[in-house]
């Protein structure tokens, strides 16, 4: 005869209890990811076939002796505005909107804002950029430049963490969307340098302590440290139902 | 030698009777009785890691320029509390670990607190002869979650400085004696100097001795009182199986111990906590988004971040709207959990004193409250990451609210329900199967008692 | 680096063996039955405490089994734990990274309590033991004596009703004594509370302690001021912002606090004193990182969404002679988070 020594039902409600509060428990931690990506047609390879007959293959421009000479194009920071430039083609730029896609557009704009607009990227001073970046920054991006949450308009401030030095100068200075622009009478080009050189040290900071959590705080901490008291009442599960065969 | 070392110490002490007694105390057998003592000895991990850190830790606001080892604050100007962090974590061998752990077990130690309590709540633990256990046990969690939220607030770096500010506009917002309560406290307008040596001497000394003390009491009445049981064939209220305390109680509890130790180690090895090198030092002008307290105070930073912006006057007298969630809630919460074994008392008409456990579904209106409080905490502690989440989702916070909101209040109704049902379809589910064993029983002519075998 | 993933692959592997020896132990592979009864542990009837500890009841044919692999896997996570433990010493001395001396130390330790635990699964006898509970509430003659025995000792103590009362009195100006020292801890909430440091004709200063013109932002921009003579004074600071004249919709006390559509606010937030860091130019809304608490700059700072119920104060500009940006006098209501009596 068996009777078991804890009811009937006792494992039923234990199963769904415990559903209950392992389903919430674990979701969330899903979030704690950091999304990026860059446009998948290459954009050097289309300025290099395109424009730079033109522009130059530094995109510094080609001087006017020969007929079809084209500016300096380094100065250009608004992936917007170049792309405006290659879709409309001003003055004696020819329109390239029916000659490439609109992502190879993109592409080449962005090609043309990161790697060729020219911010003097060099010098600066990583702690002075560090407190820069906390005053002028961090109160959208987070300290860790990771983005973060504004209920203006339901756009976020992103995470810098994919960003090359060339688009965050570029960003800095141009202010893209709701993002204020920040013109050298407000940040000096010395001190512009110092933060992109914050922002590329924070992309990968030493984290000396383990891994970052995706740096989001005491929130992903709670998760991590629930999960350790989980693995301690297994333990203790274990301790008292172990070994008893 | 043992008989040589006990007659030494016997001679003077008289302690063989005692002493053996101790060495036969029969402690019951279930894993869900040692959550406490996961509890109890994230503290001692915490005791041991905090006189290390006290050891290096100045309490200082005084102001200077940090010149060490993480560049990215090479001449910056700081507190002196956040200098020596910063020196604990890149300048003193093992210091990060050391500090990463301490965080870690704090985490730990609340979470067994809370899992604990609601080990006790659930199977009604809590009721006659142990509401003074109760009432010491939810002091402890009180003196600990202000004991984290002051360990929290006195590194000096730009996270723990808006959550000291946050804490003083809480503290200010109580009617009429909250200016007063709160300048007592943080010794003048935050962000003042004296708060941080203030808070210091609170996290390593007043709240530390006095959770020592309680938790010795806490742990004595268990003793004297001896420790409930599972109800089962042979359970009763008069007498407590399980296994004495030497030898293999002694070795699971220690055994126990040491895997406390080696997960909050682990952690601490492992994952990275409170990088107060990324946040910076405070500065009253700047801010970040996503300042979130620790986990155990989430649920009500959760809860001020979901109530609406409402201006309520007591004639020309403002309550502010930070009172409602940040105040009154909590302290009504705690008031409710206090005065709970005289509701249940009011509920059953039971004042009997027990020592066998129920099963939560014995009570499924207690269960199902209690799971659909857990859910609304939850959605709270949610509620405070909402920033986050909505940077993680690459949604926007104001919808993400939005959807809280209502979560807050269906989740635990949904919940409670599940609950209820559950609960009342374990109770016949065990309804039928002790009426199936009594028939088998009689089949066999046999009668059930405590002497049967028992098998699982 | 290769070194030091070699270790760490080591350690995994060791931590793998732990795990597939615990996950034996929970399954219960190892071994076999050996539960005793209560009815054996418990012995007789009347609860008396074992008279000693006799030797094992078990038959030594299943006892064996479980003690020799119980040994081997004791000693194996003993010397798991030595091993670690010895490798986190070497760590230590030698200043290796948090991870590798973490680590260690938490094998290490996690060697020893699964050691423990092994043990007391393997090695000792699992007596289920019972012993009476004694109810709590004592005899009635008991509780009777004690009661009696308390009254008898205060009828020895000489009855004088002055005295008792001076007692009395004496406990409370001790409580209130010790009460008064908590004064030490306070300070006058007046008049640091009620504060406003901005006064009329203070010119606007930014961080970096230069004057604002009203030619110094554009329609969209803003810069953090403080007053002059108390800059970084958290306080005081304030948020400029400036927005097309057109579009202002401030109350009409108000008409002529924004010169050139400049505006000032206090820039600490009025739900839990963060400062109200962020302007968005397009929807003209300032926002409080902490709560998500937005504010409508043209409307005198109403607040539009999330938690925060009142405005920000407004301060009052106007434009001296020079161009240069000043207090027209002080902030609409008192800065910061709101409190009992604060509201003038």
């Amino acid at each position: 005869m068996f009777i078991s020594k804890r009811p009937a039902g006792w494992k039923t409600f234990r199963l769904a209890l415990c559903a209950l509060v392992l389903v919430p428990l674990v979701s969330p931690l899903a979030f704690c990811r950091q999304t990026g990506g860059s446009p998948s047609p290459n954009g050097a390879a289309i300025f290099n076939r395109r424009c730079a007959k033109c522009h130059g293959e530094q995109g510094q421009g080609i001087s006017a002796i020969v007929s079809i000479a084209g500016p300096n194009i380094q100065a250009v920071h608004n992936p917007g505005r170049a792309m405006m430039a290659v879709e409309t083609g001003p003055g004696h730029m020819p329109s390239f909107v029916n000659v490439l896609s609109v992502p190879e557009i993109r592409a080449v704009s962005y090609y043309v804002t990161q790697h060729l607009a020219v911010i003097p990227l060099q010098g600066g001073n990583l702690a002075e950029g560090g407190t820069l970046f906390r005053t002028h920054c961090a109160a959208c991006h987070r300290t860790a430049a990771r983005g973060g949450a504004l209920a203006f308009t339901g756009i976020n401030a992103p995470s810098l963490a994919n960003y090359s030095a060339p688009l965050v100068a570029g960003a800095i200075r141009w202010g893209p969307g709701p993002m204020p622009a920040f013109p050298p009478s407000v940040l000096s080009d010395e001190q512009l340098n110092s933060i992109v050189k914050y922002v590329t040290f924070v992309q990968h900071p030493p984290d000396p302590g383990g891994n970052s959590l995706g740096y989001c705080g005491p929130v992903a901490e709670g998760f991590a440290g629930w999960i350790g008291v989980l693995v301690l009442v297994i333990f203790t599960i274990w301790i008292e139902k172990g070994g008893r065969g | 030698m043992i008989r040589r070392i006990g007659r030494w110490f016997d001679s003077r002490l008289h302690l063989a009777q005692p002493a053996r007694e101790a060495l036969n105390h029969v402690f019951p057998d279930h894993w869900s009785f040692m959550l406490g003592e996961i509890a109890l000895y994230s503290f001692v991990v915490l005791i041991i890691t905090g006189s290390f850190l006290a050891m290096f830790f100045n309490g200082s606001t005084a102001h200077l320029i940090y010149h060490g080892p993480y560049r990215a604050l090479d001449g910056v100007e700081m507190s002196a509390a956040y200098q020596s962090v910063l020196h604990l974590c890149f300048g003193v061998p093992a210091g990060l670990l050391i500090r990463q752990m301490h965080h870690w077990a704090a985490l730990i130690f609340i979470g067994a607190i809370v899992v604990h309590v609601a080990r006790i709540f659930f199977t009604g633990a809590f009721r006659r002869p142990r509401e003074i256990n109760w009432w010491i046990g939810l002091t402890l969690l009180v003196l600990a979650l202000s004991n984290g939220y002051f360990g929290y607030s006195i590194l000096g770096d730009l996270l723990s400085g808006a959550g000291m500010r946050i804490g003083y506009s809480m503290m200010l917002s109580i009617p009429i004696i909250g200016p007063w309560l709160a300048f007592l406290f943080f010794g003048g307008r935050v962000p003042v100097d004296v708060t941080i040596p203030r808070m210091y001497g609170l996290h390593i000394f007043v709240v530390p001795a006095a959770i020592s003390v309680l938790l010795a009491l806490h742990l004595g009445i268990i003793w004297r009182q001896k420790h409930t049981n599972y109800p089962g064939p042979g359970r009763t209220d008069h007498t407590i199986t399980g296994s004495r305390i030497w030898p293999t109680y002694t070795a699971k509890s220690i055994g126990l111990f040491f895997l406390v130790f080696a997960v909050i180690a682990a952690l601490g090895a492992l994952v990275q906590i409170d990088p107060v090198w990324i946040y910076g030092p405070y500065d009253p002008i700047a801010i970040l988004p996503g300042a979130q307290p620790d986990w155990y105070l989430a649920w009500v930073e959760g809860a001020m971040r979901l109530f609406p912006g409402v201006n309520i006057y007591l004639g020309p007298y403002l309550i502010p709207e930070v009172f409602f969630p940040g105040i009154l809630f909590p302290v009504l919460f705690f008031i409710v959990l206090y005065l709970y074994p005289f509701f249940d008392k009011f509920i059953t008409h039971d004042n009997q004193p027990h020592h066998v456990l129920r099963h939560p579904y014995e009570q499924p209106f207690q269960t199902a409250l209690g799971c659909a409080v857990f859910m609304f905490l939850f959605v709270l502690f949610v509620a405070a990451g909402d920033d986050v989440i909505a940077v993680a989702t690459g949604t926007s916070v104001v919808t993400i609210r939005l959807i809280l909101r209502i979560l807050v209040f269906v989740a635990p109704a949904v919940t409670g329900i599940i609950v209820y049902g559950l609960c009342i379809l374990s109770r016949h589910r065990h309804a039928r199967g002790l009426e199936r064993a009594l028939e088998s029983a009689s089949a066999e002519g046999r009668l059930i008692s405590g002497e049967n075998e028992v098998t699982q | 680096m290769s070194e030091g993933e070699d270790r760490e692959a080591r350690k995994g592997a060791w931590l793998l063996m732990m795990f597939a020896l615990g996950w034996r132990m929970v399954t219960g592979r190892s071994g076999k039955s050996r539960r005793v009864t209560s009815a054996e542990a418990a012995g007789p009837r009347d609860f008396p405490l074992p008279s000693g500890r006799d030797a094992d009841t078990e038959t030594q044919a299943v006892t064996s089994g479980r003690e020799r692999w119980g040994t081997l896997l004791v000693a194996c996570s003993l010397i798991a734990a030595i091993a670690a433990g010895i490798g986190f010493l070497f760590i230590y001395w030698t200043d290796g990274g948090n991870k590798l001396l973490g680590g260690t130390l938490a094998l290490s330790f996690a060697g020893f309590g699964i050691a423990l635990i092994l043990w007391s699964h393997f090695l000792m006898a699992h007596r289920e033991a019972t012993e009476p509970l004694e109810p709590l509430l004592s005899p009635e003659e008991d509780r009777q004596t004690a009661a009696d025995d308390f009254c008898a000792g205060a009828r020895d103590v000489k009855r004088r009703s002055l005295l008792k009362l001076m007692i009395v009195a004496g406990a409370g100006v001790f409580a209130a004594m010790f009460v008064s020292l908590l004064r030490s801890f306070g300070a006058p909430i007046e008049p640091a509370l009620y504060q406003i440091v901005w006064s009329r004709g203070q010119r606007l200063m930014t961080a970096d302690n230069k004057p604002v013109s009203i030619h110094s932002l554009k329609p969209g921009d803003s810069v953090t001021v403080f007053p002059e003579g108390s800059i970084g004074n958290d306080h005081a600071q304030t948020v400029l912002v400036r927005v097309k004249e057109q579009f202002l919709r401030l109350p009409a006390d108000r008409a002529d606090w924004a010169p050139m559509g400049y505006l000032a606010y206090s820039r600490v937030c009025t739900h839990a004193g963060c400062p109200v860091g962020m302007f968005e130019s397009q929807t003209n809304l300032l926002l409080c990182p902490c709560h998500q608490s937005t504010f409508n700059v043209l409307t005198g700072a109403e607040p539009t969404g999330g938690p925060a119920a009142r405005p920000l104060p407004q301060l009052p500009l106007y434009a001296d002679s020079e161009g240069l940006l000043r207090a027209g006098g002080r902030f609409s209501s008192i800065p910061g988070p709101g409190f009992w009596g604060g509201q003038q």
